[in-house]
């Protein structure tokens, strides 16, 4: 090992570090070999004697066992996550009294059982071991009554000044009832101001909601409507729904400057600079009004489809386009005739103040702020870098943070206060239907934590203060039922409230849009200022999973990067790798460059999220702070940037650097007219010829299909398989050395022109083959197939030759080459599912198709003497996808949605002409292009 | 030429030979014989526990039946251990002063539990679950022994790989009729009548002995 190794700074917590040190794999200096096989011949000898008995252990019985509560089964409980001030509903795995697993909500109207990558990860975030464990004061550890000593008295000094000075800090809120509260707040102290301040999640130019379902042609301004908004789960779905029908599939235009999962899944893409893409807009708006012919062949076709499909067409313009963009989409949408059909606009935010951050940091500048209560958030963070924001917090005396990390801004408030876990606490929130739903909590707050509604019933000097007794009192008074105690039971119970939808309100009239002058595009580099798609603003950089979860397109962990086009590269003479000063309004920030193909020409993309000193172990030090680049007059960039070149030779930690196909095709393309797949290259037609005598199978035959016509590739089924099997993280030198532990994987493909590349993603998990390579060269018979199909993985006879891993043609085999489990962390150990084993260093280990699931399945069906009811078993991956793309179950079942999907003709299997014969196959994607574009 | 070797060697060789397979013999026997001695396999070595309960007295004096403690046997992985409410059910009535329960008396009324020291064990990889046995017919006794007989528990079987896969192999030994389950009594292994239940129960042999069914 030539190569040093990269300096550590993503080391995962209590790591033994000793264990494998820099220079292991040399000899040591002075140890002759005489010494070293007497030393080797003597630990042989020893290790003998280590072989005694099995340690007896301890069985701990309850004293009082909970009603219901079996040890060894899991109960499941629905709740609600507040992410981005939308509601998610959720079901809960618990077992033995502590949440294991986060699902979807079957019953609630947004989830309809699935779920996201954030609500799967929020799970780690709850057993985090670098949350706050306890409040803290100027940095030193304090209590909840030590914060109340000094609260009170000031609570008292606003009553006498009615608030003045008073100023609170919030980001978005899903929750009805804490929104109540502030209100309540600001009544009771009128003097005292509120403001909204959300990096990730910032007001938006024009809130709609948008049923992708009724629409039978959608065009994307830069929308990322897959990705981790309010409403990606029902938008997945909704889509992967109009792409599965027989007829009328929908057609999918984007139009965005970096890629996404909307650009992925469209059928025709374009890839424009920020200044083009508002030009593009503004040209469509007038193209329809005028019905002049547009500028290219491209636009025309485009406007020809959504003119054939009045009111069943739709143009969603993304979060981050000025308001200009907005204002053109809705007018299109408005010539035709698609509002209230498949897209409503909202009325304003009225659960946000209009004072935000930039008013916030002038008062404070003038010492008008007394007391700053900042609740959620780090604003010493992620605000832009023209608002100072730490150091006008000096000149506030009193300031209390309120939140999950004792982060940057808790650093430099007076006081910290650790922020209890939405698992760990009672509330409620809003989905984006607007369906009220309960959160209730999984487990008592693990540390000395309160929740929001805690707080502010202190500051209201409230009785009761807890969070059950405020959220049923305020739901008591909200809604006047005959039997509240039902209602509340029923609404606790389905994680939704039986409510009336609340009648659409009649949006207002657009404001006066501004004359639009011009827009010219502009000549000079753009800055794109996004946040991530993991880590978001910077709020989950703590989170290992996410950190570890390949990010959209690039496949990068544990770092951003400036992207920039092939074409652009080209132009400013940068490789990929190359490291580059960034320079954008007087700031400047050090960052690597990727080179992406799909990227706009002209523009670089930079990632907000990284660079955090306050983060905890996992999360701090990593990557560029974009933040340095961002001010409030341009939260999202702008034209006017610089790159120079100041070094190159950056080692990415990506799990995926292959970009092509090659000729073997791996994701195949199918269309209405020629649906049945085609083999990839004629030289390897798919055989089924064997040597090997066929399996003989009575019982169920497991089986899984993916549709690649559904799969956005938001990669929820990665985090859902490492939050249900035990998966570890291994760190950003491990990901460098391709080690990542991930059982499912999504892969990426550019297929096609290297400028204007299309995009797609296929879900790897391991194949189950019939004719598996694995199976065959293990020297001890530890992955062996069982009656049922699997492929099954027996962590006790492994001997780690990795013979299995060499032999698979997926790679979908992980080893533990060095011991990747944390098992110090006690917050940890509480969030292991118990029906699946840890695994040590030196075993391999792949996707088992979640076989606790099925034995869970099977063991039930079998005391009631009955087969396995197709539905009855769903694997992680399969129920967390938000798309519904992976379906699983019994492949000789006739009635099974699976065997159903295996007759289709866009049925293949990866690599079949290897005749390894997998029982995980794939639906080709169809695609829908406009014949007018080709 | 002068002899390299001394004549001794002459005997040395091929002793050495027969002496190496002897070694090997008797490190395999001597191995074979510790991990199936008592020692290793704890089998019929009481375990020494914070109150001596005694099965004897509360199976065959009283009649209890096991599911009355042990209440997950039926519906989970785990049988459980009785939570302390469990015992102060009769014994906050009877023995209520007995220095023996002090022990119980104190976890019920601190909250804090028992600490029973755990007799039958399986590794973690291992995935037992008591409730898919139970119902399709094996005994409490079959592999817990007869505990109406044990003043203080201790294990009746090794509880090794090998003995499970003898009854997954043949399951038919050691099946009983479903109303037979928790009684007390050893059964007598019957071909017709085991392969009879075999059916009754939909058991397929082939299924069990597949790796997954245990580990996972």
């Amino acid at each position: 090992m030539s190569d040093p190794l990269p300096p550590a700074n993503s080391e995962a917590p209590l790591r033994d570090e000793d264990e494998f040190a820099p220079g292991a794999a040399e000899w040591p200096e002075d140890l002759s070999r005489r010494r070293f096989l007497q030393i080797m011949a003597a630990s042989f000898a020893l290790a003998g004697g280590a072989c005694t008995r099995l340690p007896h252990g301890e069985i701990l019985p309850y004293i009082r066992q909970p009603e219901l509560l079996i040890p060894g089964k899991p109960l499941y409980f629905a709740t609600a996550m507040d992410f981005g001030g939308v509601g998610h509903g959720l079901l809960v795995r618990s077992n033995e009294g502590r949440p294991t697993k986060i699902e979807g909500n079957p019953d609630h109207p947004t989830s309809l059982g699935r779920s996201s990558v954030h609500a799967q990860a929020a799970l780690l975030t709850l057993y985090d071991p670098a949350r706050s464990h306890a409040a803290m004061k100027l940095g030193h550890p304090e209590t909840w009554e030590g914060l109340l000593g000094e609260l009170l008295p000031e609570i008292e000094k606003w009553k006498e000044s009615a608030g003045a000075g008073v100023h609170l800090l919030t980001q978005r809120i899903a929750s009805p009832t804490l929104v109540a509260q502030i209100q309540q707040f600001l009544k009771k102290f009128p003097k005292a101001q509120w403001h909204f301040h959300d990096a990730a999640f910032p007001r938006s130019p024009m809130p709609v909601t948008v049923h992708l379902e009724q629409a039978r042609v959608v065009l994307s301004l830069d929308a990322e409507l897959f990705g981790y908004g309010g409403a990606n789960v029902p938008n997945a779905l909704a889509f992967a729904k109009a792409r599965r029908r027989d007829e009328n599939i929908s057609r999918l235009y984007a139009v965005e400057v970096t890629p996404t999962f909307t650009g992925a899944m469209a059928d025709h893409r374009r890839a424009l600079s920020p200044s083009a893409l508002v030009k593009f807009a503004q040209d469509l708006v007038v193209t329809l009004r005028d019905g002049s012919k547009s500028s290219d062949n491209w636009s025309a076709a485009l406007l020809r489809d959504l003119q054939k499909h009045k009111g069943q067409c739709v143009v969603v313009a993304g979060e981050f386009q000025p308001p200009s963009v907005h204002e053109a989409a809705r007018q299109i949408n408005e010539a035709l005739g698609n509002i209230g059909k498949t897209i409503d606009y909202l009325p304003a935010e009225a659960s946000l103040p209009p004072s935000g951050l930039p008013e916030l940091v002038t008062a404070m500048q003038r010492g008008e702020v007394d007391t700053l209560l900042i609740f959620g958030g780090n604003p010493a963070y992620d605000s832009p870098v023209d608002l100072p924001f730490g150091e006008a917090l000096a000149r506030v005396p009193f300031s209390v943070h309120h939140g999950l990390y004792p982060n940057e801004t808790a650093q430099v408030c007076r006081w910290h206060l650790p922020e209890s876990h939405f698992l760990e606490t009672w509330s409620d929130v809003r989905a984006s239907d607007g369906s009220e739903s309960i959160a209730q909590p999984l487990i008592e707050p693990l540390y000395p934590s309160k929740s929001a509604h805690e707080l502010i019933a202190v500051l209201l000097e409230q009785v009761p203060t807890t969070g059950y007794d405020i959220i049923r009192g305020a739901w008591e008074q909200r809604h006047k039922t005959d039997n509240f105690e039902n209602f509340w039971r029923k609404s606790v119970h389905d994680g939704v409230a039986a409510l009336p939808m609340p009648p659409s309100a009649k949006a207002p009239e657009p404001a006066a849009a501004p004359a639009a002058k011009a827009e010219v595009e502009s000549k000079s580099l753009e800055l794109v200022i996004r946040p991530d798609a993991h880590v978001l603003d910077g709020r989950f950089a703590e989170n290992a999973w996410l950190q570890e979860l390949p990010k959209p397109l690039t496949q990068l962990t544990w770092e951003n990067a400036a992207l920039i086009a092939p074409q652009t590269a080209k132009a400013n003479h940068l490789e990929h790798g190359d490291v580059v000063e960034l320079r954008y309004r007087d700031h400047a920030i050090r960052v690597p460059v990727w080179v992406l193909p799909g990227q706009a020409e002209g523009c670089v993309t930079v990632h907000l999220g990284y660079g955090r000193t306050y983060a905890g172990p996992v999360g701090s030090g990593l990557g560029s702070n974009a933040f340095t680049l961002q001010t409030s007059d341009a939260p999202w960039g702008g034209p006017g940037a610089e790159m120079h070149k100041i070094g190159d030779g950056h080692r990415f930690s990506t799990t995926q650097s292959e970009r092509s196909m090659e000729d073997r095709d791996p994701v195949r393309l199918v269309t209405a007219d020629k649906p049945a797949v085609e083999v990839a290259r004629e030289d390897l037609p798919e055989t089924t010829e064997t040597l090997y005598p066929k399996w003989k199978y009575t019982g169920p035959a497991w089986g899984m299909v993916i549709d690649l016509s559904a799969c956005i590739g938001c990669s929820a089924c990665t985090i859902a398989c490492q939050a249900e099997n035990n998966i570890p993280v291994v760190g950003r030198e491990q990901v460098l050395r391709r080690r990542e532990m991930h059982w499912i994987r999504v892969d990426r493909y550019f297929d096609g022109d290297n400028n204007a590349p299309r995009l797609l993603h296929q879900p790897v998990p391991c194949m189950h083959c019939e004719n598996a390579p694995c199976e065959l060269v293990c020297p001890v018979g530890a992955t062996v197939h069982d009656h049922e199909g699997l492929n099954v993985m027996v962590y006790n006879r492994c001997v780690g030759t990795r013979y299995c891993s060499n032999n698979c043609p997926y790679k979908v085999r992980r080893f533990n080459f060095l011991k990747f489990n944390d098992d110090h962390s006690e917050t940890l150990k509480l969030m292991r599912n118990p029906n699946v084993s840890v695994r040590m260093r030196g075993v391999m280990e792949k996707c088992t198709y979640c076989l606790q699931r099925i034995s869970a399945a099977r063991i039930d069906a079998e005391k009631e003497k009955r087969k396995i009811r197709d539905g009855e078993v769903i694997p992680a991956c399969a129920q967390a996808c938000p798309a519904d793309a992976i379906v699983f179950g019994d492949i000789l079942d006739p009635a099974s949605r699976v065997a159903a999907m295996k007759k289709s003709a866009r049925n293949y299997s990866l690599l079949g002409e290897l005749n390894t014969r997998p029982r995980t196959t794939y639906l080709a994607r169809m695609q829908n292009p406009n014949p007018e574009i080709g | 030429m002068p002899q390299l070797f001394q004549r001794y060697t002459n005997t040395l060789a091929p002793a050495s030979i027969v002496a190496v397979f002897i070694a090997l013999s008797a490190a395999v026997w001597g191995m074979h014989a510790i991990i199936f001695s008592p020692y290793a396999t704890e089998v019929g070595q009481p375990v020494s526990q914070v109150v001596p309960f005694s099965h004897q007295h509360h199976v065959a004096g009283l009649g209890i039946d096991c599911r009355y403690c042990h209440t997950g046997v039926e519906t989970s992985a785990f049988a459980g251990l009785p939570a302390t409410e469990t015992c102060m059910t009769c014994h906050s009535q009877i023995w209520r002063d007995a220095p023996m329960l002090e022990p119980v008396r104190q976890s019920w009324a601190t909250g804090q539990p028992l600490h029973w020291n755990r007799v039958h064990n399986l590794p973690d990889y291992v995935y037992f679950d008591h409730s898919i046995h139970i119902q399709k017919g094996v005994g409490c006794i079959s592999c817990h022994g007869r505990v109406d007989r044990m003043p203080l528990m201790a294990k009746s079987e090794t509880l090794y790989m090998r003995w499970c896969l003898d009854c997954h192999k043949a399951p038919e030994d050691h099946l009983r009729p479903k109303n037979e389950v928790f009684v007390m009594k050893d059964i007598v292994p019957d071909e017709k009548r085991g392969v009879a239940l075999l059916r009754a129960e939909e058991i397929d042999k082939t299924h069990l002995q597949d790796c997954s069914v245990c580990h996972r």
